[in-house]
């Protein structure tokens, strides 16, 4: 089965609009929610008049802050890395958007209304909104439990940069920016909560159920077990629904009433919830005259908002990836994330990797231009491989970056320099990027799987299906380990209650963590199967053989039992089985020196654009993008992601930005905050999911390895047009012209 | 209706505008006064040397429609260009320029095109020429109570070159950065008998200049004539800024692309 095209197992059902989304969930009884948010980026709460709002028809109560800080059962407060977030804001708003009442009502046009009709009255603080904003010395204080707006900090230290640097023929040193941007998934934030007793559940679109039930159990003082949490398809996430956001509004709301309350969030609420981290990175590399890289040091700061969320770890994870998947002995990272009043930030498709990819990758081609060199060989004699240590001192194994660049720069004919007949306006160049990814460890997965005595198999997993095919994914991987196929094989919706313990379905873990944790469990099923077959057949279960969902004897075919008769032979109904993965690692704090990932994620593109001379526009006329995959668990998925990878890239690479000015968010709708559409999709996209040769290679997550390559190579790609080195994301139109003029006034 | 209660009254056609405005809480009427059962205020009428279009047409119906096409090639081509097929199914003309959203299509090509609307009011009916109507960012002439019933369009005479140039700075489902629409006719010794340009959404109304094309009249148009009418266009215009480009931007682009549209060497989008 791996390796097969299956078909989507939920395929028709996406078509023909039938298959489920809490979106569509309806609760007897529910009544629903709206928040009120603040107009201000930083600002003391005066006064919250919920008057009018309560004289609204259908209105049941309007919750603020204060109310929920008066009660002694909750703790208002929560957060993945620090709980420094308040369910509602307590005391002070901390950006525009930042939720600080919440109106619950009989139908959704009432909520709505009566939120319009909540007066705050705000007495205004000096705010901060980029990160050279909170870093400044005595910048106002976000939180005041952190003056210096201090929000994780992650050091990797490894061998002597300063003597590095004076070994070096050559120094290259710049600074890149990259913006925030929003996730966008096409299904809202959509939460319903309803207490059972002393006992919370909710329905709700998120990407780690069980870490929600962990911080639904902290809010409300309660045994994990008292919560509930259930997920069914998911609308896209793409980091966004990550960590818990607004379940916990709707689990005070539904407390308040002793109703079900269902809380969607509007377009613009999903703005107001998360975005990306902004970041600037300084990276300074010297170089010896044969192109090697003796020495980096990396200075990333990230805009992290107004809450933690998981900063304070995702620093980590940028900074171990920041030096890029290059051979260098000489390493110094500083990453750290800033306190800002702008929408708290999170894990972004790409996550943590695209922004410091987009300066690596940047750099490694002026490195090239400055010292004559091909880009391609620059990076060939640079790039990881097997057996290297990394600078967190971590051995390199499974590593095929030189294939992966090597196939990027076949897959746009990089050597092909023949020429086009083109207008005067019009100039066209290619670009190379390749990145390095680390995905989430120590984690861990749990599966439990039973075997039926009708010959059927219920999996149950928190793996979240979001669209981007778990589903099927995790059932051919558990078809060809237990040998039975698909259509016997059911999926339970990831619910706490019945489903173990995932850690979450995001760091393009859940190929390889849950298909690790599916198998072990089928080896498990496997082997009772065979205690109970050794019994029937009377046999050594070291003479017993599995095949396609049967026992034999070796070399008596005629012996053979099918599971099901096993079962029922042995008269039992189901036949139950467990699998865990779990990982371990962890960094030395001081100096990031320890076990950052289990594997690394492995990604290259390769890009040509046409640039028109005259307004500075940017097309991307093909894109080929790369990643290793290990094995291929369905060809057809696989390749959709790494396409899917390159829509996601476009966007990134050309026009996504949310822009901020004076604390506002100017764009939270999809009327200026544009994401790629299909006419902007490169004329040619081609992709490759690398395989090993070895039947048993490890699997690897390919959902995102092309996008952090893909904005570099097309900067790239404009600078061996053009000449112009666009350092600020996205590439846009006005940048490039703006280049292209400076350097027709300087010759 | 409208008339009696204008604060209160809003006059509805496709809602692709008014009920975005309603959304973000910018307008609140309590009555939403729908022309759509309005017969007659849809269809597109050949009335000989001019073409007559229902101000309730979509942008669809104008861009599709066969005489739209063949008499006024560029105005089906700005409907074309227009937002993305789901809005374009929804929104009339009429109401485009009633909205007189500076980032927007077929105004610019109308005022190149000398086009100007039949207006309706308690008052009595009037026409307004298309380049008279919009005032200012979302305002018009349009009085209380007043609306437009049809866009009356001049056929151009045969022989005559017109062209529009939406450029998107973002993505393709962009709103335009700069719109270039030209009109231009020869005489019979190839020099220029008319000429008329219009540029959309760079500043709250359409840019266009007459006097800046009279002395074009009687010339060629050949590229240093198209590159100076490029440039009087750019330096009169005092664009502005928003997240498709800064005012310095858009005049760099006003004189790419006037160039371009004079000289007919780009249709539109890709």
């Amino acid at each position: 089965m791996i390796g097969a095209d299956l078909r989507p197992t939920d395929a028709v059902e996406r078509v023909v609009g039938t298959l489920p989304f809490v979106l569509d969930k309806k609760v007897e009884g529910m009544v629903h929610a709206a928040v009120v948010r603040s107009t201000f980026p930083h600002a003391r709460i005066v006064d919250i008049d919920t008057e009018a709002a309560l004289q609204v028809e259908g209105v049941l109560t309007v919750l603020t802050g204060a109310d929920l800080a008066a009660e002694s059962s909750i703790d208002p407060y929560f957060g993945g890395a620090r709980k420094d977030q308040p369910i509602l804001a307590i005391g002070k708003v901390r950006y525009v958007g930042d939720p600080v009442a919440l109106v619950v009502a009989e139908d959704k046009g009432q909520a709505e209304e009566a939120a319009s009709l909540v007066y705050c009255e705000y007495d205004e603080l000096p705010f901060v909104e980029s990160i050279e904003d909170a870093m400044v010395e005595g910048a106002p204080a976000v939180h005041d439990d952190y003056p210096d707006n201090a929000c994780g900090w992650g050091k990797l230290r490894w061998g002597d940069v300063e003597q590095g640097f004076d070994e070096a023929d050559l120094i290259a040193e710049g600074e890149y920016m990259t913006p925030a941007a929003s996730h966008v998934p096409m299904e809202p934030f959509v939460t319903i909560a309803e207490w059972k007793g002393n006992k919370v559940e909710v329905w709700t679109a998120a990407q780690a159920p069980h870490s929600v039930r962990r911080t639904l159990a902290s809010i409300f003082g309660l045994e994990q077990e008292d919560v509930r949490v259930q997920v069914l398809n998911l609308g896209g996430g793409y980091g966004a629904k990550g960590q818990t956001k607004i379940e916990p509004m709707a689990a005070v709301a539904a407390r308040a009433v002793g109703r079900p309350v269902r809380l969607e969030l509007t377009r613009e609420g999903v703005f107001f919830t998360i975005g990306k981290h902004a970041a600037r990175i300084r990276i300074k590399t010297g170089v010896k005259r044969d192109g090697s890289l003796v020495a980096r040091l990396v200075d990333v700061a990230w805009n992290a908002g107004a809450y933690a969320v998981v900063s304070p770890r995702a620093v980590i994870q940028g900074m171990a990836r920041a030096p890029g998947p290059y051979r260098i002995p000489n390493v110094w990272v500083d990453s750290r994330a800033y306190y800002t009043n702008t929408v708290p930030t999170g894990p972004f498709r790409g996550a943590m990797t695209t922004q410091v990819a987009w300066a690596y990758e940047s750099q490694m081609d002026e490195i090239a231009n400055q010292l004559g060199m091909d880009p391609l060989e620059v990076r060939r004699r640079n790039l990881l491989r097997e057996g290297d240590l990394h600078p967190t001192g971590q051995p390199m194994h499974d590593v095929h970056f030189v294939e992966l660049i090597e196939d990027a720069a076949a897959g746009i004919e990089w050597g092909d320099t023949s020429d086009v007949d083109l207008p005067p306006n019009k100039v066209r160049g290619k670009g190379l990027g390749v990145i390095m990814k680390s995905t989430v460890t120590p984690s861990r997965s749990e599966a439990r799987i039973e075997l039926r005595d009708d010959g059927s198999v219920v999996a149950y997993t928190s793996s979240v299906e979001m669209g981007q095919g778990a589903a099927t994914t995790l059932l051919q991987i558990l078809s060809h380990h237990l040998g039975i196929g698909t259509d016997s094989i059911r999926f339970v919706h990831p619910d706490t209650d019945v489903t173990p313990f995932d850690l979450t379905t995001s760091s393009s873990r859940t190929t390889f963590s849950m298909g690790a944790a599916l198998e072990e469990a089928s080896v498990e099923l496997k082997h009772e199967l065979t205690d109970l077959a050794s019994s029937l057949l009377e046999a050594s279960p070291a003479d017993l053989v599995h095949e396609d969902g049967g026992i034999s004897v070796v070399g008596q075919p005629g012996t053979r039992l099918e599971y099901l008769e096993i079962l029922r032979r042995s008269k039992i109904e189901q036949l139950d089985a467990e699998g865990v993965f779990q990982s371990e690692g962890g960094l030395d704090p001081e100096t990031g020196q320890g076990v950052h990932t289990i594997h690394w994620h492995q990604g290259a593109a390769g890009v040509e654009v046409e640039v028109d001379l005259d307004t500075g526009k940017v097309e991307i006329l093909r894109c080929h993008g790369t990643s290793w995959a290990g094995r291929v668990v369905n060809p057809l998925r696989a390749r959709q992601q790494n396409e899917g990878n390159v829509v996601w890239g476009t966007g990134l690479a050309l026009f996504e930005e949310l822009v901020f000015d004076e604390g506002q968010m100017v764009n939270p709708n999809l009327s200026e905050y544009l994401i790629p559409s299909i006419l902007d999709m490169p004329r040619q996209i081609t992709t490759r999911e690398m395989e090993s040769s070895e039947p048993d290679a490890e699997l690897h997550g390919i959902g995102e390895m092309v996008i952090p390559a893909l904005p570099p190579a097309v900067g790239n790609a404009v600078y061996a047009a053009t000449g112009v080195r666009i350092v600020d994301l996205p590439i846009t139109a006005e940048r490039v012209l703006r280049g292209v003029m400076a350097r027709r006034d300087q010759s | 209706m409208a008339a009696d209660d204008p604060l209160r009254s809003k006059i509805v056609a496709g809602g692709t505008a008014l009920v975005l405005m309603m959304r973000q809480g910018l307008v609140a009427p309590e009555r939403l006064i729908a022309l759509k059962h309005i017969p007659d205020l849809d269809g597109i009428e050949d009335r000989g040397e001019v073409v007559a279009i229902g101000a309730c047409a979509t942008v669809t119906t104008v861009a599709s429609s066969p005489l739209v096409s063949s008499a006024l090639p560029s105005l089906a081509y700005a409907c074309r260009a227009v937002a993305n097929v789901r809005v374009r199914n929804v929104a009339t003309l009429g109401g485009n320029l009633a909205e007189a959203d500076y980032a927007s299509d077929p105004p610019a090509v109308l005022i190149s095109l000398g086009a100007f609307c039949e207006v309706a009011g308690v008052e009595g009916a009037r026409t307004v020429p298309v380049a008279d109507l919009i005032t200012g960012l979302y305002t018009t002439d349009l009085q209380e109570g007043e609306v437009i019933t049809r866009i009356v369009v001049p056929k151009p005479a045969s022989g005559t070159r017109a062209n529009y140039i939406k450029y998107k700075s973002r993505s393709s489902e962009d709103r335009p950065c700069v719109g270039v629409a030209s009109i231009s006719s020869t005489s019979p010794d190839g020099s220029i008998a008319s000429l008329s340009v219009a540029v959309g959404a760079v500043a709250p109304t359409p840019q266009h200049f007459p006097d800046l094309l009279e002395d074009a009249i009687g010339q060629r148009l050949d590229d240093s004539l198209a590159e100076e009418i490029a440039e009087a266009y750019a330096s009169r215009i005092e664009p502005m800024d928003d997240l498709r480009g800064s005012a310095w931007y858009r005049t760099q682009v006003i004189r790419a692309l006037v160039k371009r549209s004079l000289l007919d060497t780009e249709v539109g989008i890709r």
